[in-house]
């Protein structure tokens, strides 16, 4: 049997254990030392020993969960009423004040829902998936990529501008013609390519598999993977083919914008979602370790000598109280931690200033029509704008075929999340549903109630996630990864996963292990 | 990948027209800091009597491309001469009467890459 890479790899993990195996995936570049796939083992347990943790997120709960059932003595602080931090859903009765906003109160019918913060689950973040999996939180698949989504460009020019183009005949199309180009000049030895005559050959081959062009001209004629101007039936006819758009009125378009041979590592097709809102996973923490979470309690001041930390707070009905304990995992985004008295040392607060938050919102528009399945045929997946108030409009993963449906009729990030922000409810809802109405004529008439979120106003979070420049990565980030003293820093921020959930659960993986091997050896 | 087709996005048109500030203030800033420069206690600074906003220009353009704790960068959003302008207009509203700043202050402090931007959505 030939030595394959996986074969020496599966050897040398008999031979020399995970150490070696792992030297090894190292030598062939698929390193996996900054990626985790399963929480620290804390060896010896915790008995004895405190932490209190600060935030309820998904990444204070990580901690709490795998802590406590170390035996360690686990206090977690809230400064909601809920847990999850930004892991929310908005259903019917779910209340959101943004600062210096009104309240929302959200209306969606029974058994609808919008994330209005994390949303999707990626394939290969296997952290998240290995506390899916625990606590069988059920999911369902997300549709991250759909052909027969819309893409609508409004800042090219010519006839495929300002109109929906179906992603297939765009895909199909573009690079079609793209592979035809290449083909011919190949074929033609009008490129200077380095290549010998058979590679050329099978270069040509696969150019033509990729593009569907004409095996004897090379031409490109479409393809049926476009769509059809007549479905295929049980008539007489075998349908009718649909006939490619010209490559210069695609080009003028801009929409190819949107294509690329491969999605981003975190953009990837194959998501989960949980069944019923992304909350449904804190749910599924909270459950286990709920009793140590004091809820509606906010953190006034954070102080720390040599034997341990003490933490001041306030709950709802502003009674103050301590808490005392050996260390502290601070999950605070970095926006609000630094408005809070910290007692942090000086590099630690200078670092915190390294990092910016990105301003993102997101708009939940109830329909009472899922006109985009009916006469669409759109199930699930994004349409694509370059609008940069909408960013795209995404059909749901769920609720499949029924009467009613949410779609995410906004996501916007950074400067156009802030001007959108300061509009009203009201008028987001507005602004979402005008620019719906040109894709889909259905849309207006459709729509019934909205609730929409600005992440950079809301109290607790101060931004959608954290934003490091390659100056501040470099300066400031490796600065929080140390603990300052007995506190330690964990979340979204502190990895390079951020504003995904697994960023937040590995970033307290990595942080309880630092605490333990400290607490295990003192 | 992400940050080349996020720039082509976002890629905003040439305006020929003069940066308003009052417009930029409204679109950009005052989802936090609010319409009339208050801020919110506790979370968004005022930037009404603000000694940092009317101080030194270059730090103060500094912050609005690099951003800063919960601020975000709008180094990719706006161009230099629309950071002078929103600035320009800050530090003479609101009561206060700093001097406008020349948009040759913020390109040169425009040094550096920005943060990394927010993930866009892209297809394949």
């Amino acid at each position: 049997m030939p030595m394959t890479r996986r074969s020496l790899l599966e050897g040398l993990a008999a031979v020399g254990g995970t150490s070696l195996l792992l030297m090894g995936m190292e030598a062939f570049g698929m390193g996996i030392a900054s990626e985790a796939s399963l929480p620290p083992p804390l060896q010896g347990g915790g008995k004895g020993k405190s932490v209190v943790i600060l935030g309820a997120g998904i990444g204070g709960l990580t901690a709490a969960y795998e802590l406590g059932r170390a035996g360690y003595r686990v206090t977690v602080i809230e400064a909601r009423d809920f847990a999850g931090g930004r892991s929310q859903t908005a259903k019917a009765g779910f209340q959101l004040t943004e600062l210096g906003g009104e309240t929302q109160t959200c209306r969606f019918d029974a058994g609808h829902y919008i994330n209005h913060g994390p949303w999707r689950i990626p394939f290969h973040q296997r952290s998240t998936l290995h506390y899916v999996k625990a606590f069988g939180v059920e999911v369902e698949l997300f549709n991250n990529d759909n052909d027969a989504s819309y893409v609508y460009f409004t800042k090219g020019g010519g006839p495929l501008a300002n109109r929906p183009l179906r992603k297939m005949e765009l895909a199909a199309d573009m690079r079609g013609r793209a592979a035809e180009i290449l083909a011919k000049s190949t074929k033609a030895g009008a490129l200077d390519l380095p290549l010998s005559a058979e590679d050329r050959d099978l270069f040509v081959a696969y150019l033509t598999a990729e593009g569907y062009l004409d095996k004897a001209s090379l031409d490109y004629a479409g393809t049926e993977g476009r769509g059809w101007l007549v479905k295929p039936g049980a008539g007489l006819v075998g349908g009718t083919p649909s006939t490619p758009y010209k490559l210069t009125d695609l080009l003028h378009s801009k929409a190819w914008q949107v294509l690329a041979s491969v999605s981003n590592w975190d953009q990837q097709r194959t998501m989960f979602q949980p069944r019923g809102g992304m909350a449904m996973l804190p749910a599924a923490f909270a459950a286990r370790v709920g009793k140590a979470i004091r809820y509606g309690t906010v953190v006034e001041r954070i102080r720390q000598d040599g034997a341990g930390v003490t933490v001041s707070t306030r709950d709802a009905k502003g009674r103050v109280a301590e808490v005392k304990a050996d260390y502290c995992l601070c999950t605070i985004p970095l926006s609000v931690l630094k408005m809070i008295d910290n007692g942090l040392s000086d590099g630690h607060r200078t670092a915190m200033n390294g990092v910016s938050y990105a301003p993102v919102g997101k708009i939940g528009l109830q329909m009472k029509r899922r006109f985009w399945e009916d006469n669409h045929a759109i199930y699930g997946g994004h349409v694509y704008t370059d609008n940069p108030d909408i960013g795209v409009i995404s059909l749901p993963s769920t609720g499949w075929m029924g009467a009613k449906g949410v779609l995410l009729g906004y996501y916007n990030f950074m400067g156009d999340a802030a001007k959108v922000s300061a509009l009203s409810p009201a008028d987001r809802a507005k602004l979402a549903v005008a620019f719906g109405q040109k894709i889909f004529p259905e849309y207006a008439d459709s729509f019934e109630s909205a609730f929409s979120v600005a992440w950079h106003r809301v109290k607790y979070n101060l931004g959608g996630w954290a934003t490091w420049s390659d100056e501040a990565r470099a300066r400031d980030y490796p600065v929080l990864l140390q603990p300052d003293g007995r506190i330690y820093l964990a979340g979204e921020h502190l990895s390079h996963i951020g504003g995904w959930q697994a960023g937040a659960i590995e970033s307290a993986w990595m942080q309880i292990d630092a605490i333990h091997k400290r607490a295990s050896a003192a | 990948m992400r940050a080349a087709l996020l720039g082509l996005l976002l890629a905003l048109p040439a305006t020929a027209a003069p940066a308003d500030g009052q417009q930029l203030f409204a679109h950009n800033c005052a989802a936090c800091h609010m319409p009339d420069g208050a801020g919110i206690p506790g979370a968004f600074p005022a930037l009404a009597g603000n000694a940092f906003v009317t101080g030194d220009p270059a730090a103060a353009a500094a912050t609005v491309l690099n951003g800063r704790g919960g601020m975000p960068s709008f180094r990719d959003g706006l161009t230099d001469e629309e950071v002078a302008a929103v600035l320009s207009y800050v530090r003479a509203h609101f009561g206060n009467t700093a001097a406008a700043v020349p948009a040759e202050t913020v390109a040169a402090t425009r040094t550096g890459k920005a943060a990394e931007p927010a993930r866009p959505m892209p297809a394949h």
